[in-house]
């Protein structure tokens, strides 16, 4: 509460007990009344009403910040009449009145928007598995009639696989703590699980493959990390070479494994390398090839998060080829209980 | 022996290519389509493996498990579209030994069968490969002719186990690439020439020439 503004409010009260005091003054002065006696009962009249005055501010103020500092401490401030007590003046009755009613309609507001998102959530969730169905019986009939054009198709069918798998993650990012299934899994399985799912868009795009020191064990969960190398193999193979090939790297560091896919492609120019894992970053790399959208590494980076696992990016510049390091923790803890 | 595996699975069009893929790879196999008594017909057909989906008219993957269970331990793989780890999870405490979600790879489900059926039942014998006299031994990496023997790398292995597999037949290249990569053995199509080149002088040393015929534009035969 502004002093100025208060005093501003309270001009008409000043202004008519000062109108009272001059009334009185010439009353007294009628009566025969000594000038000293008069301002004696001025004085106390200006006394008593400032006193008053400056109590019931400095009452009001006390109140006032309490209720802020109350709504500043608050994360929905919209429930702020929750917790505030009932006021007992007539005005502030009216007041405490319509934030009742502000609160109301904006808890119906929030509650309609989060079922009508968890609802969509549900749907996106439920039509992602059903996808999943028709993609399979295709997938099938491709491989049992293999020709030229079923291998092109397979591999068109491995891109809309990962891209179902992108929308999967991105519906359920809001709760992926629940779907875990973390246990010891050898990386070299999850390495050729990824490039098998990748199988016939490699092969069609004559991708030298090589896999060298996967043998060590990691504790994970291997379908998230199958599908954040599905996502790195599949921009491998977007921002390919002439002659591409396609490195994976396993090793022992410390008390971390890490694997490094590692390929000849484009590359990264320095000034975007850091900004790759952002949500929607393309890049000039994004602008030269055209369905870019900017969404696999940014779901990576948070799923690493998620899991526990580092996750780095290099480029010796445009032209070079790129490197992702994946670091997963071998955790002393497992091993120790596992003696 | 044929190994039988019976198919539980509610979407026709997975069924009958599922089903045609298992007989193409060599084993007999068979598809429920009446959901309303599936635990009767795995009795009565007695399967060494069985595909089973979660999500089915009636009665659940899981139900089905658990009843199976009662009465037999042979190997179940779950093979189910939706992926969340409850149902990992619960596949695994009612028995279940795989969990292969949809859209799944076929050389890993094959993989999976092939081995879930080698640890169940255990042939004894490694496996051996016989055509016009000459014997491939997958285990120890041999071929022989006459008594004499010649060592196989890991790719030329591979590479003859499909042509002896597919003996006979013509072979694309473009399928035994295919065939290398789903034994995680990423070779290119030069490769592939130069491995060919390799065992057939490897033959040559051991009296097998002109074994492996080039069809021109189509592959090779044995």
């Amino acid at each position: 509460m502004s002093g100025r503004q208060y005093l501003k409010n309270q001009l008409p009260v000043l202004l008519i007990n000062l109108f009272g005091m001059l009334g009185l003054a010439l009353f007294l002065m009628a009566c025969g009344n000594s000038i000293q006696s008069i301002l004696l009962i001025l004085w106390v009249w200006l006394l008593v009403f400032i006193l008053y005055k400056g109590t019931v501010y400095f009452k009001r103020k006390k109140h006032l910040n309490r209720l802020l500092s109350m709504a500043e401490g608050l994360k929905e401030r919209y429930l702020l009449p929750e917790i505030m007590e009932e006021p007992e003046r007539a005005e502030e009755q009216v007041y405490y009145q319509l934030l009742k009613m502000a609160e109301k309609s904006m808890l119906e507001k929030t509650g309609g928007i989060e079922r009508e998102k968890k609802e969509y959530q549900e749907y996106i969730e439920q039509w992602l598995h059903e996808i999943k169905t028709p993609i399979t019986a295709m997938k099938l009939l491709c491989e049992n009639n293999r020709c030229e054009l079923t291998r092109d198709m397979l591999a068109e069918l491995e891109n809309i696989s990962r891209f179902t798998w992108q929308a999967l993650y991105y519906a359920r990012s809001g709760q992926t703590e629940k779907d875990y299934f973390i246990r010891e899994i050898r990386l070299e399985e999850i390495v050729h699980g990824a490039i098998a799912d990748n199988k016939y868009l490699l092969r069609r795009n004559q991708v030298a493959v090589t896999v060298e020191g996967t043998k060590e064990s990691v504790y994970t969960d291997e379908k998230w990390v199958r599908f954040i190398l599905n996502q790195i193999i599949g921009n491998a193979v977007k921002y390919r070479s002439g002659q591409p090939a396609l490195r994976f790297f396993a090793a022992r560091k410390d008390n971390r494994v890490l694997l490094s896919v590692k390929d000849n492609g484009m590359g990264i120019s320095q000034s975007d390398l850091p900004r790759i894992f952002d949500k929607g970053f393309t890049g000039q790399n994004g602008r030269a090839v055209s369905n870019s959208t900017g969404i696999g590494l940014y779901l990576c980076r948070r799923l690493c998060d998620r899991l526990g696992i580092g996750l780095w990016a290099g480029s010796e510049g445009e032209g070079t080829g790129m490197e992702l390091m994946l670091s997963f923790p071998v955790n002393d803890f497992v091993t120790g209980v596992q003696g | 022996m044929k190994r039988k595996i019976l198919i539980v699975e509610d979407d026709c069009t997975i069924r009958t290519q599922l089903k045609n893929l298992l007989t193409g790879n060599g084993y007999e196999a068979e598809a429920v389509t009446d959901f309303t008594d599936t635990v009767r017909i795995v009795k009565e057909y007695a399967p060494h493996l069985v595909l089973l989906d979660i999500k089915l008219p009636g009665n659940s993957g899981f139900e089905i498990c658990s009843q199976i269970r009662i009465f037999s331990d042979m190997p179940i793989i779950f093979v189910t579209g939706s992926n969340t780890d409850m149902d990992e999870l619960c596949s695994i405490m009612l028995g279940g030994d795989a969990f292969i979600t949809k859209p799944y790879n076929t050389a890993i489900l094959l993989a999976k069968i092939a081995s879930l059926l080698k640890r169940a039942y255990a042939s004894g014998q490694g496996e051996v490969f016989t055509w016009k006299g000459a014997v491939l031994h997958l285990e120890s990496s041999l071929i022989e002719n006459e008594g004499q023997k010649a060592e196989l790398t890991k790719n030329e292995v591979k590479i003859l186990y499909y042509l002896f597999k597919n003996a006979g037949k013509i072979c694309s290249r473009n399928d035994i690439v295919d065939f290398l990569w789903d034994n995680q053995l990423y070779v290119d199509d030069n490769a592939l020439s130069v491995n060919v080149a390799r065992i057939r002088e490897k033959l040559a040393g051991i009296g097998l020439t002109d074994f492996i015929k080039t069809k021109h534009r189509q592959g090779y035969t044995l």
